[in-house]
């Protein structure tokens, strides 16, 4: 997710807004500290245009 | 668990919760006579949601206890609030136990572990049949 984040020159902070949740969530899931519930993560997909497959990897969740 | 817009005014539940508690203290200690108590157990209510009000506009943390919208401060508080739950039962377990063995009354503190059991068991059913 960092890497499609910073792809689109997005900073934490301004992910977060537009996902409506905290500058500290979006930081939690990118180090892998937090697993997004599953409104979230497709909204997450939503956002990059993507699926839920492809941004998150099931197997390191 | 939403990650979907709430209205603002979720913000101002939890300080204007603490407001009327205030005024809860306010009206007990007037009856049971002692007003300027009340009224300091008022004052008290009034900065910790003043305190809360304001800490939200600089903690993100705080603003997320407040407004609810975001899902891992929200499972924060949940865990959070078990946690709390858990020590009060140790305290409450650890209060009666006391209590008895110096021979004294079972009182408040059975009384507050068959609330809290009571509660335990009505939530459980509660969200088994909602969910």
């Amino acid at each position: 997710m960092r890497e499609r984040r910073t792809a689109g020159g997005l900073s934490q902070a301004e992910l977060a807004q537009q996902l409506e949740v905290s500058r500290q969530t979006i930081n939690s899931i990118e180090t892998g500290r937090y697993t997004p519930s599953l409104p979230l993560a497709i909204a997450i997909a939503r956002f990059f245009g993507s699926t839920v497959e492809e941004i998150f990897d099931a197997d390191h969740a | 668990m939403q990650t979907m817009r709430k209205p603002a005014r979720v913000y101002w539940v939890t300080p204007a919760v603490s407001a009327a508690i205030g005024f809860v203290y306010l009206i007990g200690f007037t009856i049971g006579g002692h007003p300027l108590d009340g009224l300091a157990g008022l004052g008290v209510m009034l900065l910790f949601g003043a305190g809360l009000a304001i800490a939200g506009r600089r903690s993100e943390t705080v603003r997320g206890l407040l407004d609810r919208r975001d899902e891992r401060i929200t499972g924060i508080d949940l865990r959070a609030t078990a946690f709390t739950a858990v020590v009060l039962i140790v305290a409450i377990l650890a209060g009666f136990v006391v209590s008895v063995a110096r021979g004294q009354s079972d009182k408040p503190y059975a009384l507050l572990g068959a609330i809290g059991g009571l509660a335990y068991v009505g939530a459980v059913i509660w969200f088994r049949v909602r969910t």
